[in-house]
């Protein structure tokens, strides 16, 4: 059974990760907190008995299907339109230079250099805002697998889908965000 | 094999791309304005305190006190406290049928007594010198 400590030490470290996966979901602060909120205070009364090691997939799980509660509540538009949009590009770009937009992510945010301050305050923006355009479940899996580190198998059981699946959206979520950012000018 | 070999490169590629970029996501998610974190931190807090709540709540659960008194307990006292909701209609029930079998019981009382008083009647002295009714006295009853 996690403890008082686990469990806030375990929602402090995950808080602002699911602020903002929220957010990327129903672009609004107030409505990513409330949904935020309600994850929490669901994993709080029903698996606060769990061990610790639990808690993270559950948690997850629980945002995505509060997610999902507050889009099928609030009846958005926009969320039919951004499904519609997984239709797009059924491959990933295969002759696109992964490794050299690799060198030019890692030497803009590897080091922490004065000079390059701004470029590297522009460059996390830039990501952020590419990450918020890719398509729903590209971006799920894409921040499920590289922000919260989750295996395939993991990741495939918070989005109830394959492990297939969960790769094919990584890799186009990677290709999309590499085609973007090489799009607005990030070269090496 | 290559290809094998190449799928795995990209695959890796693809992976430390993507550690890189989610990176990023997260040396800006450092910089959120102070007002959403204290709503994030306000959530948090309310969300241990309902985990104490629904921990404190438990042990309560598993003995519980039964409308009668009695005491149920582990995991049988959820069941228990269900069966116990049902009495109120079980007695309705029985209380139904009981009235319905009184009920009946006073029609065939009261239709005995009827026929009671009709077959104790008295005869008329006359009704003996009748030669019919004397023959009827005398015939064996019909199986």
């Amino acid at each position: 059974m996690a403890s008082d400590k686990e469990l806030s030490d375990f929602l402090k470290s995950v808080e602002k990760r699911a602020f903002k996966r929220t957010v990327y979901a129903v672009r609004s602060d107030d409505s990513a907190l409330d949904i935020v909120q309600d994850a929490m205070i669901r994993l709080a009364e029903k698996y606060a008995d769990r061990p610790a090691a639990e808690l993270p997939l559950i948690f997850q799980r629980i945002l995505s299907n509060a997610t999902m509660d507050w889009y099928r509540r609030e009846k958005v538009r926009n969320a039919l339109m951004t499904n519609l949009s997984e239709f797009e590009s059924p491959e990933p770009d295969g002759d696109f230079d992964l490794l050299e937009m690799l060198q030019t992510v890692e030497g803009s945010l590897g080091t922490e250099s004065a000079a390059d301050a701004v470029s590297r305050a522009q460059i996390l923006h830039l990501i952020d805002a590419q990450v918020a355009e890719l398509p729903a479940r590209q971006r799920e899996a894409f921040l499920l697998r590289y922000w919260e580190e989750f295996d395939v198998a993991e990741t495939a059981l918070v989005m109830g889908c394959s492990e297939g699946s969960v790769k094919t959206h990584c890799s186009r979520a990677v290709h999309a965000l590499a085609k973007a950012l090489r799009a607005k000018g990030i070269r090496p | 094999m290559n290809a094998i070999h190449r799928s795995s490169d990209r695959h890796a590629l693809e992976a430390r791309l993507g550690l890189r970029l989610a990176a990023g996501l997260t040396a800006g998610t450092e910089r959120l304005p102070h007002d959403l974190t204290e709503r994030l931190r306000f959530a948090r807090e309310l969300a241990l305190v309902r985990a104490r709540e629904a921990r404190s709540a438990s042990p309560v659960a598993a003995v519980g006190v039964s409308a009668s008194g009695g005491l149920l307990l582990g995991s049988f006292a959820p069941l228990l406290q269900r069966a116990a909701s049902l009495l109120p209609l079980l007695l309705l029930l029985g209380g139904l049928l009981v009235i319905e079998q009184w009920s009946m019981r006073e029609r065939v009382l009261a239709a005995a007594e009827i026929d009671t008083l009709l077959l104790a009647d008295a005869l008329p002295p006359s009704a003996y010198s009748d030669p019919g009714f004397a023959e009827f006295l005398r015939s064996e009853p019909q199986p």
